[in-house]
């Protein structure tokens, strides 16, 4: 099924850059969440 | 107040022309951006021989005759309006079949005849399974019968 | 902004071009910069404050049931729906290129509304909205031209040809590019959102968007034609519902991403305002 190959790259790709894009903005949230979170703490 | 509304005037009168120089600058793009010829283009403009163009249309059906040597085929191709005889020497596509669509690549011969290099097929906006209800594939025709 | 006093006849010099108004023994103008931006720093701070309130429970709410929404799409269109009559199996492909396609094009959309609130209305969070929708916009831009590609290779029989579809969507991805470029080089001034000569580069580029889907209408092009017109489908019902599963769940998903970004960037205002306040003193 050749046409399996192009189907499957498709999704692929689409599952390893949402995935990357989901990490990355979740990470970026919560680092500087967390970072505004201690300043608040001290103040 | 005053200067917020006039803000919002101008952003949208600037876009609006904006966007109508664009669309207006689309529009007259019409030919010069068309990515194909249609086969009634080419008999109501002519094409010169020899002149590299990408022909589309529909492959007639009935048309598509394959040559002696197993590698050639000849096919017409349709828009509806004119049709126009092409010649093509090489792998076709999976889509490339009888009433279907088709995009090929190459210059008119001396007689008027399209001789491709390269073939593209195109496929229209429908989308169906292969066993709609009621209707059957046949899959050496690629034709959709309503059965009995 | 008026001053808040009164001329007094007769009692300014001649040669005095501004009016004196004594609050305190300050002129108004020669107010301490402080004042100022106290007002700024207010309206900076009342709406995210109330933004924030609704932004963090609702990032969780679109994020998993988009999730979700996306794998039961996705997972039905490469199990449960039959093969198309002409393509065969790679129209599955359709489930995740059209939601791309729709988010790319809806994520200009979503730039040019907010440049227009930001140029317009002044509002600071429509500037931050701005440049958190500019990332996922241009990734599924890329998706949509990188699953084309794949999709056009057993179709059509060719990765690429420059006919008017993907040569207006390859222009909406450079735009996304060039606007990410603008915003990055224009992040120091903007208290986390983008600058002016940004927001109206976003204004501009949405020529980009009608032209995108107008071009199989317009031009002879290798992209066939609109399937979902406001007269119906030309899909069947059969091969459509996936579709309609994995455009809920992406556009959910690309909130839930510009609400995560958003937050990040609220939040590292707050440090940056800290910071400058201690370096003060």
């Amino acid at each position: 099924m050749n046409q399996w190959a192009f189907v499957i790259a498709a999704y692929a790709v689409t599952a390893g850059a949402t995935i990357v894009m989901s990490i990355m903005s979740w990470r970026a949230m919560g680092s500087a969440e967390r970072a505004a979170d201690r300043l608040s703490d001290r103040a | 107040m005053k200067a917020k509304h006039q803000r919002l005037v101008l952003a949208l009168v600037a876009l609006a022309s904006i966007i109508g120089a664009g669309l207006l600058a689309a529009s007259a793009l019409k030919d010069e951006a068309a990515y194909f010829y249609a086969p009634a283009d080419v008999k109501a403009k002519g094409v010169e021989p020899g002149r590299a163009i990408r022909l589309g249309g529909m492959v007639v059906k009935g048309s598509l005759k394959r040559a002696a040597d197993g590698v050639t085929i000849r096919f017409n191709v349709t828009d509806g309006k004119a049709r126009v005889p092409a010649t093509f020497s090489g792998i076709a596509p999976d889509l490339f079949k009888e009433g279907s669509g088709v995009v090929a690549e190459g210059a008119f011969d001396d007689k008027g005849t399209f001789v491709a290099t390269n073939l593209l097929a195109k496929h229209d906006e429908r989308y169906m399974p292969r066993e709609l209800e009621g209707m059957q594939y046949n899959e050496t025709t690629h034709e959709m019968k309503v059965t009995p | 902004m008026s001053p808040p006093c009164h001329k007094k006849a007769g009692s300014a010099a001649p040669t005095q071009r501004f009016p004196t108004c004594a609050i305190g023994k300050k002129p108004y103008w020669r107010s301490p910069p402080g004042a100022a931006t106290h007002a700024a720093l207010m309206h900076r701070f009342a709406n995210p404050a109330r933004f924030l309130k609704i932004a963090r429970p609702l990032t969780q709410w679109l994020f998993w049931p988009g999730l979700a929404l996306i794998l039961i799409g996705a997972g039905c269109g490469l199990l449960v729906t039959p093969a198309d009559y002409l393509q065969g199996q790679t129209v599955r492909i359709l489930y995740i290129h059209v939601p791309a396609a729709w988010l790319g094009m809806g994520g200009w959309t979503g730039i040019a509304l907010a440049a227009l609130v930001q140029l317009v209305w002044r509002h600071p969070l429509a500037a931050i909205a701005g440049r958190a929708i500019a990332a996922p916009g241009a990734l599924f831009t890329a998706i949509c031209l990188a699953t084309g590609s794949i999709w056009g290779r057993p179709t059509w029989g060719t990765w690429w040809e420059w006919d008017g579809r993907m040569t207006s969507m390859l222009v909406l991805l450079f735009l996304y590019l060039g606007y990410i470029a603008l915003a990055q080089a224009s992040a120091r001034d903007g208290q986390g959102g983008v600058s002016h000569v940004t927001a109206i580069f976003g204004l501009v580029g949405a020529v980009n968007i009608p032209i995108i889907n107008r071009s199989v209408v317009w031009w002879n092009s290798l992209h066939q034609g609109p399937s979902i017109t406001m007269r119906g489908s030309t899909i069947e019902t059969t091969l459509l519902w996936p579709l309609g599963l994995t455009l809920l769940g992406f556009s959910l998903w690309f909130g839930a991403i510009v609400l995560m970004r958003m937050r990040a960037i609220l939040a590292q205002n707050k440090v940056e305002a800290r910071m400058q306040r201690l370096a003060r003193g």
